[in-house]
């Protein structure tokens, strides 16, 4: 089991809760959507998951470890196991397009020899080989979203992550960034993706899941979805 | 995911993607890239203020620098005044003319000789003790004031312990001999000294506390400048551990720059000291030589070392103290 949520809550000192009794499991090689109303708590679902944030309730396992109250030493080798895609890249502006896509493995610590050929080959595989050097500021927001999938996919994660990757991108764009998650599902990867798209969502035929007010409130495919609407 | 081997042929190529997922081949070309990935620091450079702060420590290591300098000098100072102070003690001759010093310098000769404590003597008389007093009392105005000669006596270190009876029998053989071994001067000399070092050094641990100071303030700063960095580098994975290293690399550079920046100006300074004491002229006798010793040269390099040590401690301990408390 890649996630496991049970019961799950969230919420933040002094304010109400952001999630509210989640239970969710993703297995190995699934992919799901996630949709939902702005303010849902789709972020949050995710930043649960990337470990950004701990449940307040309930019980969480990721890679069928126990995370709910696990120690900070933990967490970082887990981390490294998921690759994340954020709507507004979070590039660091003073690094090039190389050394972005270089950064989980250079934490690792893993010496640049071992890893400099993967990430000039994903580089050009995401149409970026020209402009390694380039630093985001000089590059579309295409160009920085794809700089961002890259750096997600360095270390080979187990489980991808995506916030809204379409939602600074041209259509054109979104449609062949969507269509990438569902070719690196296939490669066995575990893949969520939040997003509003729902065009996109029925177009690429994948389990959805909604939130809506904090609340994990359907698991349904696209067709029962429609059926409803 | 175990390996991208697999991939179509990239995102260019997806709109005509309903192609079956071809290899895609790792590895190819490699050694044809040249190293992309610098030192390049993960927190950037307006982050930490790193110009101000090199600055400030710049500052720091120089009165670092100038307070250790100070508590050497006085050390080495007063190690001199009071070596020289020890092996030797004087012999005042007075009189109320020069008749009776002359006279009374002869007797005390005479004693001298019969003790074989005292290792030789030089006889400073009234006219050249006067002398000595001339820059306090002017040129010429010590004639007739029937300076006490002097007799100074190198004695050997044992002597020290029987130095009343050489006094007793000096007073014996004449009233107007009296000896002086030196040591009230020498206590007090030894106190202020003492005082001096202890003032320097207090001063030197003092900047060392407001080097560290203005590291955790720094590293506080940056890290809260550089929260989306951090909030970043733990999402891929870094370890706290992995984040303090490259601040502590981060103001290592900084405090090596900073405090070889003070630690010259304070040579400067120190330079200009002490060719300010040699041109004195008739003072230098009087006062200690400033001079670049051994001592003096080590501490000064240890300066450097010692701002960066406690700069890039005090922001590693900040660092990882802040993490765990804040993200």
């Amino acid at each position: 089991m890649i996630v496991s949520l049970e019961q799950a809550g969230l919420a933040y000192d002094g304010g109400g809760e952001i999630l509210t009794d989640v239970n969710f499991t993703l297995g190995e090689g699934e992919f799901r959507f996630l949709t939902g109303p702005s303010g849902a708590g789709k972020t949050t679902f995710l930043k649960l998951i990337y470990l950004a944030l701990r449940p307040t309730s309930g019980r969480m396992t990721l890679f069928g470890e126990d995370v709910t109250d696990a120690p900070r030493e933990a967490l970082p080798p887990l981390r490294r196991r998921i690759g994340v895609v954020f709507q507004e890249f979070r590039l660091l502006d003073h690094l090039t397009a190389f050394e972005n896509v270089a950064l989980p493995m250079k934490v690792t610590g893993v010496n640049q020899n071992q890893y400099r050929e993967d990430v000039r080959e994903l580089l050009n595989w995401v149409g970026l080989g020209s402009r390694m050097d380039a630093r985001p500021a000089t590059l579309s927001g295409g160009e920085k979203q794809r700089v961002a999938l890259a750096r997600a996919l360095v270390s080979k994660p187990d489980l991808i992550l995506a916030d809204e990757p379409t939602g600074n991108v041209d259509p054109v764009m979104g449609e062949k960034i969507m269509k990438l998650f569902v070719e690196l599902n296939k490669l066995g990867a575990a893949v969520i993706v939040a997003t509003h798209d729902l065009q996109l969502v029925d177009a690429l035929g994948k389990k959805t899941m909604r939130l809506e007010m904090g609340r994990l409130l359907e698991e349904a495919s696209p067709p029962s979805r429609k059926r409803r609407a | 995911m175990n390996s991208l081997t697999g991939l179509s042929g990239g995102i260019e190529e997806t709109r005509r993607s309903d192609a079956p997922v071809a290899e895609h081949r790792f590895g190819k070309g490699r050694g044809q890239l040249l190293p992309r990935f610098s030192r390049a620091p993960l927190f950037p450079e307006a982050g930490s203020g790193g110009a101000p702060l090199t600055a400030l420590i710049a500052v720091i290591s120089s009165l670092a620098a100038l307070s250790l300098a100070a508590f050497i000098l006085i050390a080495v100072a007063a190690g001199q005044w009071t070596s020289d102070l020890k092996s030797s003690v004087t012999v005042q001759v007075k009189g109320s003319d020069i008749e009776e010093i002359n006279a009374r310098t002869e007797i005390a000769k005479g004693v001298l000789s019969g003790v074989s404590d005292v290792i030789g003597y030089e006889v400073i008389n009234s006219d050249d003790a006067g002398k000595l007093l001339e820059p306090w009392l002017g040129k010429g105005n010590t004639n007739g004031l029937n300076v006490p000669a002097l007799i100074e006596l190198k004695i050997t270190p044992a002597a020290r312990t029987r130095i009343t009876d050489l006094a007793r029998r000096l007073s014996e053989a004449s009233p107007g001999l009296v000896l002086d071994d030196h040591s009230e001067w020498n206590g007090r000399l030894a106190a202020a000294a003492r005082s001096g070092q202890a003032l320097a050094f207090a001063i030197f641990c003092l900047i060392m506390g407001a080097a560290s100071a203005i590291s955790i303030f720094a590293a506080r700063a940056g890290l809260a400048a550089n929260s989306e960095v951090v909030a970043l580098l733990h999402l891929v994975g870094a370890t706290d551990s992995f984040i303090a290293n490259e601040v502590q690399r981060r103001f290592t550079l900084i405090g090596l720059r900073g405090s070889a920046l003070g630690t010259l100006a304070a040579l400067f300074i120190l330079a200009l000291m002490a060719l300010a004491t040699r041109t004195r002229g008739s003072d230098a006798g009087f006062l200690p030589r400033f001079a670049f010793g051994p001592e003096l040269a080590v501490a000064l390099l240890l300066v450097p070392l010692a701002i960066c040590l406690v700069t890039a401690v005090a922001a590693r301990l900040t660092v990882l103290k802040t993490l765990g408390e804040t993200y």
